[in-house]
């Protein structure tokens, strides 16, 4: 059994987001409950959240941005940059938090503590980009864990797979000219989903061509045609790339019972693309993944999707 | 609206005496397939396309290169001998709309702007037209698209519109698709946000239909262009 870390922290909570959100902290209260029920909370090693030295966060947005951020909830705003991004004055601390839980669990795996780590975090963050939150994110959490392991570990190839039904436009942004971080991302079609990016034809910029990959799905898929999609577009790839380690943006609302988009996964279908990414970065990384959570908004099935997750995190 | 707004202002032309050869060197330089013939005045007289060039000149050129043995046979050949004389060309005020209907009718990719003295202006390609249109239908921000099946009779999009707006979600563009059903529209919101689940929820209550992504259509081509075995007749 591997040593898998579970990065959850009671004031990722405080994100309040108001009425008709589907950003809620309920969603972190079911992926609690959906391990604990299922006795799996001893086995796994808890990451206590720690704020995030803000030099980290610099390392993808600009210091302008964070500031701005800090001052929205300072000053009560209750959004930031487009009525998507609803917030309360706690929500700056909350990301703060988020980002540097995550880099903990980062630091922890390098260290040789842990295998792996799924991070159930509040805000989610691959939308956000450098200066701008975007569709309920604030900061970038996986970008900046790639940048942490690049720069404190000095780490050269990193792989993020972002399965999120959401295009993660801003880590794509933050990495589309670095030849070091590969971002793959399967996600609805952008012309029927948001945030509108993610076409087959990007591919990256500069010497970071060729690093980017996107698989768009057509509404009203389901398992066969993802499956498909991330055997022919991600698994070549990154045999080739050999990551040495895996980032996962984790967002779990293509299943068919969630209502954020027309993609019809089934639980099966996420422990899948786990086990897969699993034996993924067992070949490449010495197991070394993180996950963390981006989408998935359906209360009633987070439970199971969350159980399957860190049980393949655990036992492969 | 008007042409002048989005229309290439510092356009590269050539005069009647231009060798095709330079003609060539320039579209290549510039990335670019029309290059508008002016008198010393900058009246509009003739237009070189890369279409005119590649007729002019034997096929062999652009396969093996040019030697300058061959080049010398051609140097006499000018912008003036191969150009188009009849061009069809828009003036400025003229909008976005009659552009997009004088392409489509006269199968130019590019329309030469002048105005009532004959001097050219500006050029539209329509690569400027995509760029119009692409601004228009609000792609280049995050947003969702959906489509709505309503009735044909007065006041359904005002509902529609006054339904989102409600809910705090802007717009960045409206479409409506015609010749969709016979009493029927469908429109085309293009919402900007991510939180769309909820827009949903509240249309489906107000007894909108909400079409199948998979059978969505802004444009559809007519039965004859349709079918390849017609197409061939």
């Amino acid at each position: 059994m591997k040593r898998t870390g579970f990065l959850y922290d009671e004031r990722y909570l405080l994100h309040k987001t108001g009425p008709y959100h589907p950003e809620i902290p309920e969603r972190l209260e079911a992926i609690l409950q959906g391990i604990s029920s299922a006795g799996l909370m001893d086995k796994l090693t808890r990451i206590a959240a720690v704020s995030a030295d803000l030099s980290w966060i610099h390392t993808v947005h600009s210091p302008e941005y964070v500031r701005r951020f800090e001052a929205a909830c300072r000053s009560r705003q209750q959004t930031l940059d487009s009525p998507d991004n609803q917030m309360c004055p706690e929500t700056y601390q909350v990301a703060v938090l988020a980002v540097g839980g995550i880099l903990e669990a980062a630091r922890r795996i390098m260290a040789g503590e842990l295998d792996n780590a799924f991070c159930a975090v509040r805000p989610p963050g691959h939308h956000a980009e450098a200066s701008r939150a975007m569709g309920f994110c604030y900061f970038n959490n996986v970008a900046i864990t790639a940048r942490y392991l690049q720069k404190q570990w000095g780490l050269h190839r990193i792989g993020i797979v972002d399965f999120d039904v959401h295009h993660g436009n801003g880590t794509q942004h933050t990495f589309e000219d670095d030849a070091e971080v590969y971002y793959y991302s399967i996600h609805q079609h952008p012309t029927f989903a948001y945030p509108g990016t993610g076409r087959e034809f990007e591919y990256g910029r500069g010497t970071g061509y060729g690093f980017t990959k996107n698989s768009p799905v057509l509404p009203g898929l389901s398992d066969d045609d993802w499956m498909r999609l991330i055997e022919r577009d991600l698994f070549p790839v990154f045999a080739d790339f050999r990551p040495e380690f895996i980032l996962v943006s984790a967002g779990f609302d293509g299943h068919r019972d969630d209502d954020m988009s027309d993609i019809k996964l089934t639980t099966e279908c996420y422990s899948w693309i786990m086990k897969r990414l699993v034996e993924l970065a067992e070949q490449h990384a010495a197991g070394r993944l993180i996950s963390v959570l981006e989408g998935g908004y359906c209360l009633k099935r987070l439970p199971e999707l969350a159980r399957n997750h860190v049980e393949i995190l655990m036992n492969g | 609206m008007f042409v002048s707004r989005s229309m290439t202002r510092k356009v590269i032309t050539v005069n009647p005496e231009t060798t095709i050869f330079e003609a060539q060197e320039l579209m290549a330089k510039h990335s670019i397939r029309h290059l508008p013939v002016v008198d010393g005045t900058n009246r509009l007289v003739g237009m070189v396309t890369d279409r005119d060039l590649r007729s002019a000149l034997p096929y062999r050129f652009f396969k093996d290169g040019i030697s300058p043995a061959d080049k010398q046979g051609f140097q006499n050949l000018k912008a003036g001998d191969i150009m188009t004389r009849k061009v069809i060309s828009i003036p400025p005020s003229y909008t976005i709309q009659d552009a997009l209907l004088v392409v489509q009718t006269s199968k130019v990719g590019a329309l030469p702007v002048v105005d009532d003295e004959g001097h050219l202006r500006g050029i539209l390609s329509v690569r400027d037209l995509l760029r119009a249109f692409i601004n228009v239908l609000g792609i280049g921000q995050p947003g969702t698209l959906l489509c709505i099946l309503v009735e044909e009779k007065v006041g359904q999009l005002k509902k529609i519109v006054d339904a989102i707006t409600e809910m705090g979600v802007s717009f960045g563009s409206v479409l409506v698709a015609r010749y969709w059903d016979e009493k029927k529209r469908a429109v085309f919101p293009y919402l900007l946000t991510q939180n769309v689940a909820q827009v949903k929820k509240k249309l489906t209550a107000m007894g909108y239909e909400l079409v199948d992504p998979m059978q969505w259509y802004i444009d559809q081509l007519p039965d004859t262009e349709r079918s390849p075995d017609k197409s061939a007749e």
